[in-house]
């Protein structure tokens, strides 16, 4: 029979430890759900644009602007006014563009943070079509869409080659790359392109024939354009076998490769559709708003891109798969 | 042609401190595994605070770094939750932070009136017999306080990074937190520490270019130096007399634009404004191609850790 013999009392944490370093938080952890219902993603997601408006809000309220003014305005004339929610939309456009191409390469873990170089240089290379005249003026706009996918896709091929070859962080690449994109786009219309007519930093005007044309009730075909491809890149990643791919690689890359998952290959595409995109996001503002080429078209668009991203890929890209691992929600423990 | 080099070599100090400043400050982060991606945020906030400290408390600039040190800890306290506490990817809880703090120095600034007012700064302080050697004593002896005082910082960290056992705990932290957990290091309390005391330097960098070298406020004035500070700490291998000698590069650089342009040497301006970017990308296209490329990389830089998960 055995006796419980008494336990010896633990040695004191000073001869297991040098001193006592331990700073513990109390007794609290804080640990990750496994799985969260789509309603409840969806509170959340809704209860974070509420929060980050409300804290908008307050700071324009602090800043001097009349609460009563800040409704009228940010509320009531935007949903009901039919002018304003026409202007909406046509915003929206190169927003979902920059959404979507952000959320493809997000997904295999590349950070593309160059998506405002690669407007730059969609915006270019449509405007080297109007500018040098290039094709008949049917064929124009399609030529002015290829030439712009091309040239976003050219750009990010730096960066992609720079990682998938030499292991290059991508994000200081892509994100310098930007400042880069920027200067030559500084260039070219303080310089070559200046147009002559008022001698501003802007390409000249594009032709008619040049512009993406409006579709009825006063919608933009940017709009259409943009929905559609978001749908595309949805049938793309959820139900295609490339899609199923991306989300492999972006979950266990080191099994992807020991299964045979062309991991380079995957990634190479991923990017470059990514570049298309964005490029086509500078397509859209340089011919649909814009009408021409101009210095700061693309402010902006690279700081909504990480909500968007949240937003487009958890919305548009992928509703039904419950284990998306969107990263604002539950896979911070993975490590990235 | 001799004078041009003498000249050109005597503002690289000058240029290349706020890189130092930050390289290291990100050096002390990293090395404790955490990737902080938000260091142009906290460049801009140390600028923004140094600068509205400069007018609000009577122009003395060393309380002004002080307060941009200050400032710069205080707002990575908010990143080192998100990324300590609450675990969220470093990566996008960094790109937030940088857009988060671009948009509050912009509006806190205009906001408050400390946007476009030049102030007074530092001079620079010639140590007197030294300086009066013919090229030497112009280049190396004849900077400002904070350039003399990036050397002794970068002993006292080298020397707490490497020979202090509270260096030793931080560098655990980074390379095998479940080990050091298991010694019983409380790795968020190394890796916080880590982070505010970092970003503490990054601080000091922005307000060194704020208020010592150009000193004024302008919205988004830095203009990427802290993109260009992360990839120096890649390029450095997260060693910080390597950070200290590309940040000299980088201000070797960035010193010869302006005067390339005022040599009367005609060179397409914009072309030029992208030196330092390809400069960067370049460099790290080297720090890839040698063989010793990552191997002093912390190995658990960016990786959250949670004791309760096995890896």
């Amino acid at each position: 029979m055995l006796e419980q013999a008494a336990h010896p009392a633990p040695p004191p944490l000073s001869l297991t430890v040098g001193r006592a370093h331990a700073l513990r938080f109390g007794r609290i952890n804080l640990e990750v759900r496994q799985s969260i219902p789509a309603w409840r993603q969806a509170l959340i997601l809704a209860g974070a644009v509420i929060t980050g408006m409300a804290i908008s809000a307050a700071l324009l309220i602090a800043a001097g602007v009349k609460p009563r003014a800040l409704l009228d305005e940010f509320v009531v004339e935007t949903l009901t006014d039919s002018e304003n929610l026409h202007s909406i939309l046509f915003q929206a456009a190169p927003l979902i563009f920059v959404g979507v191409g952000a959320a493809v390469a997000f997904r295999v873990r590349f950070w593309n943070l160059g998506i405002e170089g690669q407007m730059i240089w969609g915006g270019i290379a449509a405007t080297f079509v109007a500018f040098y005249e290039i094709g008949p003026p049917v064929a124009r706009l399609p030529l002015m869409m290829l030439s712009a996918v091309l040239g976003g896709m050219a750009w990010i091929m730096v960066p992609t080659w720079l990682r998938l070859r030499l292991r290059v962080n991508e994000i200081i690449t892509t994100l310098l790359l930007n400042y880069v994109a920027l200067n030559f786009l500084l260039h070219l219309v303080y310089g070559p392109w200046l147009d002559p007519k008022d001698a501003f930093p802007h390409s000249p005007q594009f032709h008619s024939y040049e512009r993406l044309p409006e579709i009825g009730w006063g919608l933009s075909s940017a709009l259409v354009m943009a929905l559609v491809f978001t749908a595309l890149a949805a049938w793309l990643v959820q139900s295609t076998r490339f899609g199923f791919y991306t989300r492999f690689v972006h979950d266990n890359p080191r099994m992807a490769l020991a299964v045979g998952v062309p991991i380079k290959a995957v990634m190479l595409i991923s990017v470059l559709l990514s570049g298309g995109l964005s490029a086509l996001a500078g397509f859209v503002i340089a011919t649909a708003q814009e009408g021409r080429l101009t210095q700061s078209f693309f402010e902006g668009y690279g700081s909504s891109r990480c909500w968007w991203r949240c937003c487009s890929s958890a919305a548009a890209v992928c509703r039904s798969s419950a284990r998306y691992p969107s990263p604002w929600f539950n896979s911070s423990r993975r490590s990235s | 042609m001799l004078q041009f080099i003498v000249n050109w070599l005597a503002g690289t100090p000058s240029f290349a401190a706020p890189y130092a400043l930050a390289a290291l400050g990100l050096i002390i982060g990293e090395r404790a595994g955490v990737l902080s991606l938000g260091a142009e945020g906290f460049m801009l906030v140390g600028a923004l605070a140094g600068v509205a400290a400069d007018l609000e408390l009577g122009g003395y600039p060393a309380i002004s770094l002080a307060v941009a040190m200050l400032a710069a800890a205080v707002v990575s306290l908010l990143f080192a939750l998100l990324v300590v506490v609450l675990r969220v990817n470093q990566v996008i809880a960094g790109l937030a932070i940088v857009f988060f703090c671009q948009g509050l120095t912009s509006l806190v600034g205009t906001l408050a009136g400390w946007t476009n007012r030049a102030i007074g700064g530092l001079h620079e302080v010639a140590i007197w017999p030294l300086s009066d050697i013919p090229i030497v004593g112009r280049i190396l002896f004849t900077q400002n306080l904070v350039v003399y005082l990036t050397v002794p910082i970068f002993f006292a960290v080298n020397n707490i990074l490497s020979r202090s056992m509270l260096g030793l705990r931080l560098r655990s932290v980074g390379e095998n937190p479940e080990a050091a957990d298991a010694v019983g290091v409380s790795v968020p309390a190394y890796r916080l520490g880590a982070v505010v005391a970092g970003s503490a330097l990054i601080g000091l960098a922005g307000g060194y270019l704020s208020v010592v070298d150009v000193k004024i406020w302008i919205p988004d004035m830095t203009g990427g130096r802290g993109w260009i500070a992360i990839a120096l700490v890649i390029f450095a291998r997260w060693q910080p007399w390597r950070a200290l000698f590309g940040a000299l590069l980088f201000g070797c650089i960035e010193a010869l634009i302006p005067r390339i342009a005022a040599a009367g040497i005609q060179l397409p301006q914009y072309f030029l404004l992208m030196t330092p970017y390809l400069a960067t990308i370049a460099v790290m296209i080297w720090a890839g191609l040698s063989k010793f490329g990552r191997s002093n990389e912390p190995a658990a830089l960016g990786q959250p850790h949670v004791r309760e998960e096995r890896r």
